[in-house]
């Protein structure tokens, strides 16, 4: 299973890349394979404003369907519209092509409450 | 883990339609939010029911829908991931309406423990089964003996298990399960369980539902429980 250590990562098994005040929103590695094939991911629109720990959309996969949730609060600036035809590139690539959302957000201190990829992997074993 | 047993309450519903339990189990998942209720189990069977998921294909499906009234079978396409399903009397159905949020906010987590739950209860009747890397449900060998499909939403769980103990398994030659070729299924008694019924079954699930969620499962009393027997009441279910 990867966990790449220059992400941060949520207890919900999400990941985040922080890039200035913007963060790139996906699933793991480990989820994905426990999930199985992802069959639909129901996203919010841009614009909206989401809250740290509230739920932003639903992940549908074979064995499941549950609440994604936000790992920062802030503004909804761009949704990987790919996966609205191919919910199976989350399968494929879940640090790259398979990227959810990215969040503008509004406070930077909200990160210190994330897992570091260490952390994540004792979560996880 | 270290916190305090959580009460959960069984029952068991007996022969009930697809249809019905998923109007239930909507309205009591919101009560379970709303902290109106308990953390519960329903047991139940279907009558002969063919559900198709949200990603299912009708390739999967080896009769025309137009046939199955037919054959007594009611056709249901579901709100949920995952292919095409059979549901039968004979075949155990658990739907747990846990609220995770009081117990581990993790989706797949809970997976995992409703799998623990059926491979513990199997073991009980001396079957070993397992999960297997990249398919759905519980295993035994090569063979499908219970399926797997939740949905959690705000950490109320809905949907749940589905466990062959003494199906007629010619209703699975109407599909490819699960959309999984060349995998067949099997149950209980195909297993080497010649007599065994849902009957039996149940009090040791519950026993491992108590065991591996670390719940103290209370069988359900409509005195005890009104705010329960009332929602039970509206869907003529008289327990």
């Amino acid at each position: 299973m990867d966990i790449p250590e220059d992400l941060q990562y949520t207890e919900e098994h999400e990941w985040v890349l922080t890039e200035d005040n913007t963060a790139a929103i996906g699933i793991t590695d480990f989820a994905q394979g426990e999930l199985g094939d992802v069959v639909f991911i129901e996203m919010p629109q841009v614009g909206d404003l989401v809250q740290q720990m509230e739920p932003f959309g639903t992940i549908e996969a074979v064995k499941t369907v549950a609440d994604l949730f936000a790992p920062v609060s802030g503004e909804v600036v761009e949704l990987n519209t790919l996966l609205e035809d191919s919910p199976n590139l989350i399968n494929e690539d879940p640090y790259g092509e398979g990227w959810i959302i990215k969040i503008k957000f509004s406070d930077a201190a909200e990160l210190e409450n994330l897992l570091s990829a260490d952390d994540y992997k004792n979560l996880v074993q | 883990m270290g916190r305090k047993k959580i009460t959960c309450v069984y029952l068991n519903l007996g022969l009930t339609d697809y249809q019905t339990a998923w109007k239930l189990q909507k309205l009591l998942a919101e009560n379970r939010l709303q902290q109106h209720i308990p953390d519960l189990v329903l047991f139940m069977e279907h009558p002969h029911t063919i559900t198709m998921g949200k990603s299912g294909r009708e390739e999967n499906l080896l009769i025309d829908p137009a046939q199955m009234t037919g054959k007594g079978i009611v056709y249901e396409k579901v709100d949920r991931g995952g292919d095409v399903t059979y549901h039968g009397p004979g075949q155990l159905v658990a739907y747990p309406i846990l609220n995770l949020s009081q117990i581990r906010e993790d989706v797949i987590w809970y997976l995992r423990q409703l799998e623990e739950v059926i491979i513990r209860t199997l073991a009980q009747f001396r079957i070993s089964a397992a999960r297997k890397e990249k398919y759905t449900g519980v295993w035994v060998g090569e063979e499908k003996i219970a399926a797997i499909g939740v949905k959690v939403s705000r950490w109320i769980t809905t949907h749940g298990l589905a466990l062959n103990i003494c199906p007629d398994m010619s209703y699975y030659d109407y599909i490819i399960p699960c959309g999984i070729r060349n995998k067949n299924v099997t149950s209980m008694v195909k297993s080497g369980k010649e007599d065994v019924t849902p009957a039996q079954v149940i009090p040791k699930m519950v026993n491992q539902f108590a065991g591996v969620f670390q719940f103290r499962m209370m069988p359900y009393n409509h005195v005890s429980r009104p705010v329960l027997a009332e929602l039970l009441a509206s869907h003529k279910m008289n327990y």
